[in-house]
């Protein structure tokens, strides 16, 4: 089972601020929610909490 | 044992006093520690299972030794390392079975009646454990309804198994025709979310499936318990066509289990750089262009280990595979990248950095040492060049002192009016010509430098496009999934990451650098990206551009201080 956290992103294009899942080891692409940007910034972890 | 003497006689097995399950039965039956592990294996000759033997080493029991005239079986034998040099590879490497256990709703550990369709392979197989005749395991008796449950390990997020298999439908639809053929009284009710019979002829036999009376009902089940007495499975599902909550007992249930990358693909992707897709298979290097290709130039794949496909498309992948090394090791001479890194020795700080990001495995590199490019190999990305901060590798054709010309011709006359970008060659930048040929209007402000992956865009080339007065620079690349460089462009990101902290550091607004992933297909993308540039741009004002020049010049080198000075200096005579 994979250790992942949630972490804060913000978006660089429209700056909107959201949290998501990060899985260690991951290899994905992000794009913000509500403007489907990929200048996706990432800020600061928050909390640990177990993945499936 | 030796294959040459061995003449399959059996004598062995049946004096060997070792009783284990047999894999290829599924553990279904069991087998000796000597055995043929299946029935047409090729040579037909018994194998020795050294896990198994009672030992060796002092011989403890020695019986199959004995008894074997042609004296085949030797227990000095042991396995060796075989080095080949090979002109091109190609990998095969199958697939694994989901293992349902932890699908605990099924019941798999718990109920015997429940099996998967791998066992349900061996019990109405000629040659299994039960000579053909379709039996229950808890009674051996022939069961008269039995149950399919499809997408078990399949199509399944939760489980982290979100693609399909591809391969269960037509399975089960093959199972369900096999049993209306050996035992017409049966009663087949096949529970599914989406019927995928795709292929040649594949419509037609899912329809005979029907015709001869298997019932499909739509809805995977939700719990399954067991009678205590007559050890029949009632199976609960929501049928979604009618909306209803149904009941059925049933006497066997099949699992249609999933599939997966083979368990030990880590290794090979790490012996032969290779990359995987977020599902663990084998990523090929063009999903259209270069089906069969390895990123790693004289890789080929076939079959499973790319993706999930059945017998057919492997066998044509397969076919394609040898063709594509056939026409390489013919060809006699390579055709070798001409956009490749040069490391200059004398430059090079040892730090090992360029090698760790080069995701060919180009560059050879030890602590202490040089790096070196293996040229063969490198495909010209540009990621070791945009890493190393000593300037010690020179990317041919498209050099540190070419690319920041180019940013300071571009940005030479009224900077302030541009949206100055990068884009890489095979995505961002054809995405560019897309936008133009399909005539999508966008802001005609926008200067774009190509470069052949968004990795060779270096934090040097970004700052300088801002020392340069550039209000605002965009960084853009190939999809995570489309990167020509198998997964050079995450280098981009962690760079962008680093420049917008810098950025902000240096306070200036971070916003005006911006990262955006554009495919060859997404003209319209590129031109809504460019509009958008284009009304960021519009909110720099002259001050913020003219503090980025000087907040981000760079740092003179700090002077060796005075004593080491003297120290070094000569004294005079």
């Amino acid at each position: 089972m994979a250790t992942a956290t949630i972490e804060d992103f913000k978006c660089m294009m429209c700056g909107h601020e959201y949290e998501d899942k990060v899985v260690k080891g991951e290899d994905v692409e992000r794009s913000c929610p509500k403007c489907r940007s990929n200048s996706i910034r990432h800020l600061k972890k928050k909390k640990v909490e177990k993945a499936n | 044992m030796d294959p040459e003497l061995c003449n399959a006689c059996g004598e062995c097995a049946a004096v060997c006093p070792v009783v284990a399950p047999d894999e290829f039965q599924m553990g279904l039956s069991s087998r000796r520690a000597i055995y043929i592990p299946f029935p047409q294996a090729v040579p037909c000759s018994y194998i020795l299972n050294m896990d198994d033997c009672l030992g060796i080493n002092p011989i403890a029991c020695g019986k199959c030794a004995e008894v074997c005239e042609k004296k085949a079986i030797d227990y000095d034998d042991r396995g060796e390392r075989v080095i080949r040099e090979v002109g091109a590879i190609i990998v095969a490497t199958g697939l694994d079975v989901y293992d349902p256990t932890e699908m605990d709703e099924y019941g798999y550990t718990r109920f015997d009646n429940v099996i998967t369709s791998m066992e349900f392979e061996r019990l109405i197989c000629a040659g299994g454990p039960t000579d053909g005749h379709f039996l229950r395991p808890s009674d051996k008796e022939r069961p008269k309804r039995i149950g399919f449950i499809q997408c078990v390990g399949s199509r399944n997020p939760k489980i982290g198994r979100p693609y399909c298999s591809n391969i269960c439908c037509m399975n089960t639809v093959k199972d369900t025709l096999l049993l209306a053929d050996h035992y017409p009284d049966t009663q087949n009710s096949v529970f599914y979310q989406d019927i995928r019979a795709f292929g040649k002829s594949f419509e037609d036999m899912f329809q005979r499936s029907k015709e001869a009376g298997t019932r499909y009902i739509r809805g995977l089940p939700g719990d399954i318990e067991e009678d205590p007495v007559t050890r029949n499975l009632i199976v609960t599902v929501e049928n979604t066509t009618s909306g209803k909550l149904e009941r059925h007992e049933l006497e066997m249930v099949v699992l249609s289990v999933g599939v997966q990358p083979s368990a030990d693909r880590d290794k090979l992707a790490s012996m032969l750089t290779l990359s995987k897709t977020s599902d663990g298979f084998f990523m090929e290097s063009h999903p259209k262009l270069k089906p069969v290709d390895a990123p790693t130039r004289g890789v080929y794949f076939a079959g499973f280990c790319e993706s999930p496909k059945d017998i057919k498309d492997s066998v044509c992948q397969a076919g394609a595979a040898a063709s594509r090394a056939g026409a390489l090791l013919n060809a006699g001479k390579i055709t070798i990248e001409a956009i490749t890194s040069v490391i200059d020795d004398e430059l090079c700080s040892k730090c090992g950095l360029c090698a760790k990001v080069c995701p060919y495995g180009a560059i050879t590199w030890q602590k202490g040492e040089v790096a070196a490019v293996v040229e063969a190999a490198c495909a010209g990305c540009g990621a070791c060049g945009a890493t190393c901060t000593f300037g010690a590798i020179t990317m041919r054709h498209f050099t540190d002192d070419q690319l920041l010309a180019q940013v300071r011709a571009v940005l030479e006359d009224r900077p302030e009016e541009k949206v100055f970008g990068f884009a890489c060659n095979w995505c961002s930048y054809a995405g560019g010509d897309m936008a133009g040929i399909s005539r999508i209007q966008y802001p005609s402000t926008n200067r774009v430098i190509r470069t052949m992956c968004s990795a060779r865009v270096s934090e040097q080339m970004v700052l300088e496009a801002f020392r340069c007065g550039a209000p605002v620079v965009l960084v853009s690349g190939c999809h995570y999934a489309d990167c020509h460089y198998i997964d050079a462009n995450r280098q981009t990101v962690k760079r962008v990451q680093n420049l917008w902290n810098k950025l902000e550091k240096a306070g200036v607004r971070p916003e005006r650098l911006q990262l955006e992933w554009i495919s060859a297909a997404e003209g319209q993308k590129f031109a809504k990206v460019m509009r958008q540039m284009e009304e960021l741009r519009k909110t720099v004002t002259a001050d913020e551009i003219a503090h980025a020049r000087e907040a981000l010049k760079p740092k003179p080198k700090k002077k060796p201080k005075a004593a080491e000075t003297d120290k070094a200096a000569p004294t005079p005579s």
